[in-house]
């Protein structure tokens, strides 16, 4: 059987670098013809802050991706982080109204209708509804309850929203390509889909991806995401504070971060120095060893405590068989299996794709990219109730007209 | 019926941020590829919108008045029109300029063709007619003819005229043939006509005569040369035809048998009759084997002949040597 081929994209602008990949995608299978990647310019925390530099970059990016795929593409998925991302939860629960008790189509749409009913204040939008297993009569029902026999049926969703302008730049910045994004993911969600199975996500798994500007987190229970967050901390951050605490410029401290840095203190002998550059010339200094452990790992201990903390309830080791999975490029930083271990008191370990994944893919860093393009593929082929556009025939073509 | 939900207005979400297109928040690769976006929505648009301009001018062009075509396919004044015949055709080009009767100076876009092929088919010496526009000055018209197998003369007007009759009964005042060819074809009474274009049409079934008389042609020319008329008022009735040779002589043809085998009759009993003294005797063919003989003036008398038991080969060794020209045995 022969399926049509279609060319995605997937763009994620990060705080240090832009990621872009191109997928061709044909019936089920996904190939990444395409990648190209630039340093990050006018991003900062995941929020674009100069519109100009944000978008030379990203653009730089995507023009590598086509060039390396020999294709032009017309669509992206788009992927989302920063702090101004919230999410709320939100349940309802109805009563079945067929006499035999059996749940029919109407009762599932009335009771996910009001479920997702629920004003946000003004100048937000909603990114994702994300949907919990529904319960009938208490029972979790992992799939569909319709034709299933209860009274009272219930679903809630985790809705995840952030500010329009914020939104809106990040859009922007595609558009100025002349490309439409088709999806927007967020980041927690692509990378977490990337680095977990379904078998983890059923048993209860939480994703973790630490980027240079962000931390962003999604927790998985019942085969489906449950709870979302996003820290406006990030591995950035640890070079800022090797900054102020060695009294180093940021290009010295992300050397020392990336040469020595570690999530655990593990050096006893205060007096162990290390050299910032190690050539002995002029300008060259040494720094304790010690004492850059001690920075790092004061920062990774708290912001893991900080994601705990907003996980709140929702967490707990009982209902998180699968452990911590630990992706984005801080997450290479030696010894942070071991923090998370501690602080969430499941296991923890290094996310990996799936054997698939190309060599060249597999870094931590472009975990997030990549979840992008199979997160958003799975996304369209489930939505069951498509999002109707506003218009007939006569708008399509006006679409076309105006995006062309 | 769906319950009423609560009066909380849809939250917005992300797919309704407008995806604006604004040049000057484009990079420069962002503007190119626009460009060529457009260029090429451009080029596709215009094609559409060419192809659809062309559909809708030939349409007009085809199906409204000549008033409807270009100014400039009005503009070539057309040459007189070619004329192309079958190998037998006898019309000629200044038939066809008088058929057509075109206006002076018309132009080839102008021409109604239907009408001008409905022009030429009302004379039913024409067959079949195509026309066709040889652009950009030229008409050609392709005809076929019917053949005239026989005459006849009609009462046309208030006058006497003599029509040609073709093989599927079409009855024509005939152009551009051999007078003295037609002279040759015997004439055909006993049939009514209907009006039909410029000519007419025998309602009769022609058919057994268009046999009768083509088997004569081909197998006893002698004979046929002798045929005068031909009528048909039996045919309806008793199947027969009856023909009035030169010499007075009637002959019943049956028109459900083999017209060889009666044609061989008639040459065998002709040639046996031919020294009795009687005038303008009648020969029946329409009985098989007997052939009665009816001998004027007095129709009490009469002879009745068998034909020879051995077959068709025995009745031509009793004609002359010049009749070798009819056929053997073996092509009858």
């Amino acid at each position: 059987m022969s399926y049509k081929t279609t060319l995605i994209g997937a763009v994620e602008i990060g705080t240090s670098k832009i990621t872009a990949l191109i997928g061709e995608h044909a019936g089920r299978e996904l190939a990444i013809i395409g990648r190209g990647e630039c340093r990050s310019r006018g991003v900062i925390k995941g929020a674009v802050v100069d519109f100009k530099a944000a978008s030379e970059a990203t653009h730089a990016a995507l023009e590598q991706a086509e060039r390396e795929a020999g294709e032009k593409i017309d669509v992206v998925f788009l992927a989302q982080t920063g702090g101004h991302l919230e999410g709320f939860y939100n349940e309802a629960a109805v009563t079945v109204k067929a006499a035999d008790n059996m749940i029919e189509p109407g009762d599932v749409r009335t009771v996910s209708d009001l479920a997702k009913l629920r004003d946000l204040p003004f100048g937000r939008t909603v990114v994702h509804n994300i949907r919990r297993p529904f319960r009938v009569d208490g029972r979790v029902i992992p799939g569909s309850p319709v034709n299933l026999v209860g009274q009272r049926l219930e679903v809630g969703y985790w809705t995840v929203h952030g500010q329009e302008q914020r939104l809106a730049d990040n859009m922007n910045v595609i558009r100025g390509f002349n490309l439409e994004v088709r999806e927007l993911v967020l980041s927690s969600l692509a990378a977490g889909h990337m680095v977990t199975t379904a078998e983890d996500r059923q048993h209860g798994v939480l994703a973790i991806d630490i980027g240079a500007g962000t931390t962003d987190f999604a927790l998985y229970r019942h085969g489906c995401a449950h709870t979302t967050g996003v820290l406006p901390v990030g591995g950035s951050h640890l070079t800022n504070d090797l900054s102020i605490g060695l009294r180093l410029t940021e290009p010295q401290a992300e050397k020392l971060k990336l040469r020595y840095g570690r999530a655990t203190v593990q050096t006893k002998d205060k007096t162990q120095k290390v050299w910032l550059d190690g050539t002995f010339a002029i300008g060259d200094r040494q720094f304790s060893q010690q004492a850059i452990e001690q920075i790092v790992s004061a920062r990774i201990w708290e912001t893991l405590e900080v994601v705990r903390q907003k996980l709140g309830a929702a967490f707990s080791p009982e209902t998180c068989a699968a452990g911590v999975v630990l992706t984005g490029g801080t997450a290479k930083l030696p010894g942070l299996t071991e923090v998370a271990a501690q602080v969430f008191g499941v296991p923890a370990h290094l996310g990996e794709p799936p054997v698939h994944v190309a060599e060249n893919l597999r870094d931590p860093g472009c975990s997030t990219a990549l979840g992008l393009l199979y997160y958003g593929i799975t996304a369209q082929a489930d939505r069951a109730f498509p999002t109707r556009r506003d218009g007939g025939f006569l708008s399509g073509l006006k679409r076309l007209f105006t995006h062309a | 019926m769906k319950p009423q939900l609560p009066e909380i207005p849809a939250s917005r979400t992300w797919r309704d941020i407008a995806q604006p297109v604004r040049p000057g928040a484009m990079s420069r690769g962002g503007r190119w590829r626009l460009a060529l976006a457009l260029t090429r929505t451009a080029a596709v648009g215009a094609l559409l919108g060419a192809v659809g301009w062309g559909v809708w001018t030939v349409t007009s062009a085809v199906s409204s008045e000549p008033r409807a075509v270009p100014a400039a396919a009005k503009a070539v004044a057309m040459r007189p029109p070619e004329l192309r015949t079958d190998r037998d055709g006898v019309l000629d080009a200044e038939w066809l300029g008088r058929t057509l009767a075109l206006p002076k100076g018309v132009t080839l876009m102008e021409l109604n063709l239907d009408r001008l092929r409905a022009r030429l088919l009302a004379d039913l010496q024409v067959r079949t007619a195509t026309l066709t526009r040889q652009f950009p000055d030229r008409l050609q018209v392709k005809i076929t003819e019917r053949s005239p197998m026989a005459r006849l003369r009609a009462e046309v007007g208030g006058e006497q005229r003599d029509l040609l009759v073709a093989r599927d009964g079409a009855a024509y005042f005939g152009t551009g043939y051999d007078a003295a060819g037609l002279a040759t074809l015997p004439w055909i009474d006993g049939v009514a006509l209907a009006r039909e274009g410029l000519g007419f049409r025998i309602t009769a079934d022609v058919e057994p005569l268009a046999r009768l008389l083509a088997d004569a042609q081909f197998a006893a020319p002698h004979l046929y040369r002798e045929w005068h008329s031909v009528s048909l008022s039996r045919l309806a009735a008793d199947r027969a035809m009856e023909v009035t040779m030169k010499s007075g002589v009637v002959v019943a043809f049956s028109a459900q048998g083999g017209y060889f085998l009666q044609l061989a009759y008639l040459d065998y009993f002709a040639s046996r009759i031919a020294d009795l003294p009687f005038p303008s005797p009648r020969i029946d063919l329409t009985l098989g084997r007997d052939v009665p003989i009816a001998i004027q003036p007095a129709p009490s008398v009469g002879v009745r002949l068998r034909a020879p038991q051995t077959g068709t080969a025995l009745l031509y060794s009793v004609l002359s040597p010049s009749h070798s020209s009819l056929p053997s045995k073996r092509e009858l």
